[in-house]
């Protein structure tokens, strides 16, 4: 055997081992959806035998937790809340990025890295004060208490990254509505808004996502009224035996919107994980 | 361009009037609870102020508080050095030519946007000892039934579940890194006739350097304020096995004692391990990547 064949003997079974890897990492990825979403089409029995691949599948699950369960209660609330403190953070957050991205003052850098750093307050400090203040003043377990609360990481989150978005956009053009007679607010509206539009989508759904998966907050601010679907699981933790047939369907309904529109932000997603800290 | 109409005021101050209003108002309620003996079964004007007797509860009687402290650190060191390793194994296995690679790399992204609490209960019963699948799969290899939940391993497999949530959020990062490298030192290294395990050395870790750092930081802040999925896995339990910081604090709070006062004081000692973790964080993106934009 010649020294090239060799070599390329070799590296065809390196990439052979790596390609194996990569579909280990993927699998294993994957598959406690897969194992959720199989357990959410079988029956009771079957739930607890793990060595059942194939089988008929069930829809008994899905129909209980929509008859039984008042799953749409739960959807309805977390819709709710999930859609009002998006659209008020997307809306101020975005006129502060503006601020921060387009004037030189005083400190500027200071508020900006004071507004990141309040994302990373724990729950725990924040849930405490909230806790008591809702039940001053009756709040707890209101959908505005819970739209509120998420508005303390929803708003930083936004101010981040809508700032990369417009520090992005070349300052020539606003100067050039401006020459044309536009007013700064005009020239906002007819130039920087339609530019800045796929970034104020992918910032929008990185809140939804964020807000519908959070857990800490509406754990202890709803009881009843207003409980979010994350919640729903303490349901089935307090039963003495789970049902995990169940338990699997609400969790599918749950998490099908969030992988779609995480499909959908995809390429922003780095960005949006590292607050526009770092762009891919 | 400075401006001296203060016009930026307009645009900034309705969101940090609402900052100011909903953090650090609270803040500050926080810290004064955390001086005062109130519980949830006393009514507010009983309350009084204590001094620092809260604190002096948590340092010398309550023996979970130092527990909580304990593990909830070695929960940090554990999950973030293995989540590094690993994910800048998965980015340099993503980064050369694949098929499909977008497809593939899609797929990384479930574990961290999925519902964590939702995704914590399927790993739970994943992790039945009787009738849990993963266990199904190690009988397939004559492998003895482990006891994933019980007091021995709990919290290993809570830090094996945050692990397979968040490895790929680093190796995300990394891989984002790897790919925006400049090309030009590379061809110099090679042309010196460096061996590849000394190019990744003393070349690309060098140059992935911010990124590193803002993904140990990122997943440092997180993993000491973890909650959800140790609600979902444990509740704690079995015992005090895996009463990690913010579980302590809500035990201390609202489960067992509804002692408020002592509970604030713990949850300050949380924020302040966080503050200066997240200065270090801002400091680093400071220096690092925001004055390249």
């Amino acid at each position: 055997m010649s020294p090239l064949m060799n070599y390329t003997r070799r590296r065809k079974v390196k990439n052979i081992i790596l390609d194996l890897l990569i579909a280990l990492v993927v699998i294993i990825c994957v598959f406690p959806f897969v194992w959720m979403f199989m357990t959410s089409i079988k029956t009771r029995v079957q739930t607890i035998d793990p060595s059942i691949w194939f089988f008929q599948p069930t829809l008994e699950n899905y129909r209980a937790i929509f008859q039984k369960r008042d799953m749409f209660m739960y959807i309805n609330n977390s819709i709710i809340v999930v859609l009002f403190t998006t659209l008020v953070s997307v809306a101020l957050g975005t006129f502060a990025a503006y601020g921060l991205a387009r004037f030189q003052f005083n400190r500027k850098e200071d508020i900006a890295y004071w507004v990141l750093s309040l994302r990373m307050l724990p729950p725990m400090a924040v849930v405490i004060p909230f806790f008591l203040l809702g039940r001053f003043i009756g709040l707890l377990d209101t959908h505005l208490l819970l739209i509120i609360v998420y508005l303390s990481f929803n708003i930083p989150f936004t101010i981040w990254m809508m700032r990369g978005f417009i520090e992005d956009i070349p300052r020539e053009l606003e100067e050039a509505a401006w020459v044309d007679g536009c007013s700064r607010f005009q020239a906002i509206r007819r130039i920087i808004f339609p530019l800045i539009a796929p970034g104020v989508a992918a910032t929008s759904i990185f809140c939804v996502i964020q807000s519908w998966n959070e857990f800490s907050l509406a754990f202890f601010l709803t009881s009843f009224n207003a409980r979010t679907i994350p919640t729903t699981v303490t349901f089935f933790l307090s039963v003495l035996g789970v049902i995990w047939g169940e338990m699997a369907a609400v969790g599918i309904v749950a998490t099908i919107p969030v992988l779609i529109f995480a499909l959908i932000v995809q390429k922003y997603l780095v960005r949006g994980l590292t607050f526009g800290a770092i762009k891919s | 361009m400075k401006n001296k109409k203060k016009e930026h005021y307009w645009y900034l101050l309705p969101s940090l009037l609402t900052l100011v209003a909903i953090v650090i108002f609270p803040t500050i309620f926080l810290w004064y609870m955390g001086f005062t003996n109130y519980d949830l079964t006393m009514g507010w004007e009983q309350h009084k102020l204590i001094g620092i007797k809260n604190f002096q509860y948590l340092a010398f009687e309550d023996k979970d508080f130092w527990h909580s402290m304990k593990i909830s650190l070695w929960f940090m060191v554990f999950t973030v050095v293995i989540e590094f390793v690993l994910g800048l194994a998965i980015a340099l296995l993503f980064n050369r030519r694949i098929r499909g690679k977008r497809l593939w790399m899609s797929f990384l992204i479930i574990p961290m946007v999925i519902t964590p609490t939702i995704i914590s209960l399927i790993w739970k019963l994943m992790l039945n000892t009787e009738y849990g699948v993963l266990n199904y799969i190690l009988s397939l290899f004559s492998i003895a039934k482990i006891n994933w939940l019980g007091y021995e391993n709990a919290l290993w497999s809570v830090m094996m579940v945050d692990i397979w949530e968040w490895t790929p959020f680093v190796a995300l990062i990394l891989y984002a890194g790897l790919q925006s490298l400049p090309q030009e030192p590379y061809e110099a290294v090679v042309v010196d006739g460096a061996s590849p395990l000394q190019i990744f050395y003393y070349l690309t870790l060098p140059l992935l350097k911010p990124m590193i750092f803002i993904a140990i930081l990122l997943r440092s802040i997180d993993s000491l304020k973890i909650f959800d999925i140790v609600y979902g896995l444990t509740q704690g339990g079995p015992g005090n096995a895996t009463e990690l910081m913010s579980m302590h604090i809500y035990r201390l709070g609202f489960r067992h004692t509804n002692w408020i006062g002592r509970a604030s004081a713990n949850a300050m000692v949380l924020l302040v391990i966080i503050t200066i973790l997240t200065n270090i964080l801002l400091r680093i993106m400071r220096r690092g990547t925001r004055e390249e934009f």
